[in-house]
């Protein structure tokens, strides 16, 4: 059996007394695409720095195509490629040599793909470097990154600086990349981004990886939102199994269900219900839900 | 209800409160100016009091001290090194003598260094910005970091001049405060002054390496000038033509020319309104000599790390192969008339220096260790270079790639040898150029070994840079600075005066033969290779283990 893109066991992180990253186990299958959340300081981007090698894991130890991170960084970077939220080049550089030089460092440039990579994102490629916009800067390392076609795209807030349009050309060409059988690893804050683009999606709080799984697996763990109006009086729901976060407003009311919802359809019926709607919480909801409140996982 | 994101925060120093918002700028530079200028305060009141003190032991009677000013004060090889030589019967004369020229030299380096850290290199980093965003304007915040200079500059004369009152207060050395203040103003003329030109090349360079290299240049010219006007050769009057020249014309505590400080004045008060006006002129990070946006891609050098390296650097080694070949063949030029006048006590002194020789290699001697200056400079420059390129995130796009960390430092290496080697073998060629030009009679080989022998002192500066890359590397700058700063300091001081040896084996420029006034030590360069190397070697292995890190 081939050895996974991605895989992690207990990799562990700390910077002096504070843990960044506690015991992560992890594995990415071929063609996935996976989401990776977490807010500020959750320690995402600590993550991609071990899966790169650029710092040592304080226990544990990641995997990439069967390469030890930390012992094989050439053979893993051969297969991967990264885009960082910032992009730091060299200022009197032009995009065009910057292009050429992490191709050549990287090796297995596709030349045709890079220049239609430059016409899709609209890059001007004579400008140098210190002449760029941020999201021009961006554009430049996105280039870098897909042009190589890597088996594995590792990617930490990769849309950082960009407009709508090229942000939704840049979800096109994951999802090319995918269609390629190309693994993609994605760290972002955008989660409209990480709905449209991913197949499972990782949640870290603490340096802890709280949640797993698809959108659907999700959302199956979590309340669908329901909203009902009534030609007369709103019923109490409060007592209704399942039943959660009840807000009042008139002749409506909002509420969450987890479980059946069965016992609630059957009162509002009887209440006299004239719309209803009721709607699968979205990822950022999902997201929400294990920060919001009492700051407990939920 | 704000949601609880988890997030472990530790507030480890309180935030204070204070300070208008209109003078934030100037509070943020005066901190980061201050601490410099007390550092390097206490460097050069070490040196004034090092010099002071070792001159009472090593010259103890009159005769002594008459016998070093009869034969000092006629060299035109020391005057051109140095400045001029005035009464070196007296412990003020000699201090003068002695310490002036590296202090004004030091000082400058820093004053362009800090000016164009503060401003071209704050915008390099895009804090300028945010700073701009603040109850400013462009020109309100430049002059804001000007005067935050100013207070680095006052901060570097107060601790100087402390510690200069100190040692001359002592009743053998007998230096009186007024002309220990005095002394110590004028120590610090050349960082006004280079302050100022850095910040107006900040106004005039694209980036901040630009305008060091210009303010570097002008420094360069400014020693050319000045040299000329002391050689002896009929052109004295060309000392006004060179800020260095001003600052020697203030004659402390010889003859003290307090008029001589109204240009120096006058220069720094009109570059730091000039530096304030462009800043004013231009755009935030646009600059006032015109820099392309576009270009050809040019991509021959584009192979790798090493040859980006090559690529980015070049200009800059250029300007240093330039300065070496030129000063060398200006040394090569003055050293037959130089060396007639090598006699007594002068040779002695030179023999101090490490060159025993006679006549023009002496005075070659001597004049290279300041080629071997030069080139620890261009070592230096190559570590820090690397340490900017880690610590700037560039180094990223590279160890994300199929590079490893040795191969990408080990290229680095490889590409300071090369620029190195050539800058020894320039020294040598262009000074035995300009000794063929006036039939001094040296030959090419002997003026290439002793060029060559430049080499192994930058190669220890280059180990230890790298070393402390691998093990601290946000110390990097500061530890491969100290190396070469403290190197120069105890050569020249050892030079002159008397210094435990334990003192002087930690300077890398004692180690080297002073070539061609005495035969080069080819197993002491060998031994210092192999140091350099070694210390390189173990940086690497360091660096592999380490986690990248940032500024």
């Amino acid at each position: 059996m081939a050895d996974p893109p991605l895989r992690t066991e207990g990799l562990t992180k700390r910077f002096g007394n504070v843990v960044a990253l506690d015991h992560l186990d992890l594995e990415v299958g071929k063609g996935e695409v996976v989401g990776y959340l977490g807010p500020n300081g959750a320690g995402k981007t600590t993550t991609i720095r071990l899966l790169l090698g650029l710092c040592r894991p304080s226990d544990g130890r990641a995997e990439i195509f069967g390469f030890d991170c930390q012992h094989q960084p050439v053979e893993t970077h051969r297969r991967l490629a990264f885009v960082a939220g910032e992009a730091n080049l060299w200022p009197s550089l032009t995009g065009a040599e910057t292009l050429a030089l992490l191709g050549r460092v990287h090796g297995g440039l596709d030349e045709a793909y890079r220049d239609e990579l430059i016409e899709r994102f609209d890059l001007d490629p004579t400008k140098k470097v210190r002449a760029y916009s941020k999201g021009n800067r961006q554009k430049v390392i996105l280039i870098a990154a897909l042009m190589v076609r890597p088996d594995l795209l590792v990617l930490d807030e990769p849309t950082s600086g960009l407009d709508p349009l090229m942000e939704q050309t840049f979800r096109h060409c994951v999802h090319e990349a995918r269609d390629r059988g190309q693994t993609v690893f994605l760290s972002s804050h955008i989660m409209s981004e990480v709905e449209a683009l991913c197949d499972r999606v990782g949640i870290l709080r603490d340096g802890r990886l709280v949640e797993m799984g698809t959108l659907a697996e999700m959302r199956h763990l979590s309340a669908l939102s329901v909203e009902a109006r009534f030609d007369g009086a709103v019923p109490d729901l409060s007592a209704v199994p399942g039943v959660s976060a009840v807000q009042a407003d008139g002749s409506a009311v909002r509420c969450q269900v987890r479980g059946s919802i069965e016992p609630l359809v059957k009162i509002l019926a009887a209440a006299g219900v004239t719309e209803l709607l009721s709607r699968e919480p979205s990822l950022e909801e999902l997201f929400l839900a294990q920060y919001g409140g009492d700051g407990h996982a939920g | 209800m704000q949601a609880n994101l988890g997030i472990r925060a530790r507030i480890t120093a309180p935030v204070r409160a204070g300070g208008s918002p209109a003078t934030v700028v100037a509070a943020f530079s005066r901190r980061k100016a201050v601490r410099s200028g007390i550092l390097w305060g206490y460097i050069f009141g070490v040196a004034i009091a090092s010099s002071e003190i070792s001159y009472v032991k090593l010259y103890k009677t009159a005769a002594q001290r008459s016998a070093l000013a009869a034969t000092f004060g006629t060299s035109k090889a020391t005057s051109a090194l140095f400045g001029p030589a005035t009464q070196l019967q007296t412990v003020s004369g000699f201090t003068a003598f002695k310490i002036s020229m590296a202090l004004m030299i030091l000082g400058a380096i820093w004053g362009l260094l800090t000016s164009t850290r503060l401003l071209r290199g704050e915008e390099d980093a895009g804090r300028w910005d945010l700073l701009l965003c603040g109850q400013t304007t462009r020109r309100g915040a430049t002059a804001q970091v000007i005067a935050s200079l100013g207070a680095g500059l006052v901060a570097l004369w107060a601790v100087t001049a402390i510690i200069a009152v100190a040692s001359g207060l002592d009743s053998s050395v007998g230096i009186g405060v007024g002309p220990s203040l005095y002394f110590s103003l004028a120590m610090v003329a050349t960082a006004a002054m280079f302050l100022a030109v850095g910040a107006v090349t900040s106004q005039l360079a694209a980036t901040r390496r630009q305008a060091a290299s210009f303010a570097a240049t002008f420094l360069g010219a400014s020693y050319g000038v000045r040299l000329i006007a002391d050689a002896g050769v009929g052109l004295h009057g060309l000392v006004w033509a060179s800020p260095l020249g001003w600052v020697e014309e203030v004659q402390p505590l010889t003859s003290p020319q307090p008029l001589a400080l109204l240009p120096i004045a006058a220069f720094t008060a009109v570059l730091a309104v000039v530096a304030v006006r462009f800043a004013g002129a231009r755009d935030a990070g646009a600059s006032i000599v015109a820099d392309r946006d576009h270009g050809e891609a040019h991509l021959k050098l584009l192979y790798g790390p090493s040859g980006l390296a090559i690529r980015s650097m070049r200009a800059t080694v250029i300007g240093w192969w330039v300065a070496i070949g030129l000063s060398a063949f200006l040394y090569g030029l003055i050293a037959k008339s130089a060396g007639a006048t090598v006699t007594g006590s002068v040779k002695g002194v030179l023999s101090k220096l490490g060159s025993t020789g006679t006549g023009a290699d002496a005075v070659l001697g001597a004049c290279f260790l300041i080629e071997a200056i030069l080139i620890g400079f261009i070592a230096a420059g190559q570590v820090t270079a690397a340490r900017t390129e880690e610590s700037e995130g560039m180094l990223d796009h590279f160890v994300v790639r199929p590079v490893s960390r040795s191969g990408w430092l080990g290229g680095r290496l490889i590409v300071a040898l090369v620029v190195l080697v050539p800058s020894g073998v320039a020294a040598g060629v262009f000074g035995w150029l300009g000794a063929a030009t006036e039939h001094t009679g040296l030959s090419f080989t002997s003026l290439l070994g002793a060029g060559i022998n430049l080499v192994p002192p930058a190669i220890v500066i280059l180990g230890i840079g790298v070393l402390t890359f691998g093990l601290r590397p946000r110390a990097t700058s500061i530890v491969t600075y100290a190396v070469l700063g403290w190197s120069l300091l105890i050569v020249i001081v050892g030079g002159f005066g008397t210094v435990s040896h334990w003192v002087l084996d930690t300077s890398v420029f004692h180690h080297m033969a002073s070539a061609p006034g005495m035969p080069a030590n080819w197993t002491a360069n060998g031994i210092m290779t192999a140091v350099g190397v070694t210390a390189a070697l173990v940086g690497v292995l360091a660096f592999k283990r380490r986690d990248l890190q940032g500024r």
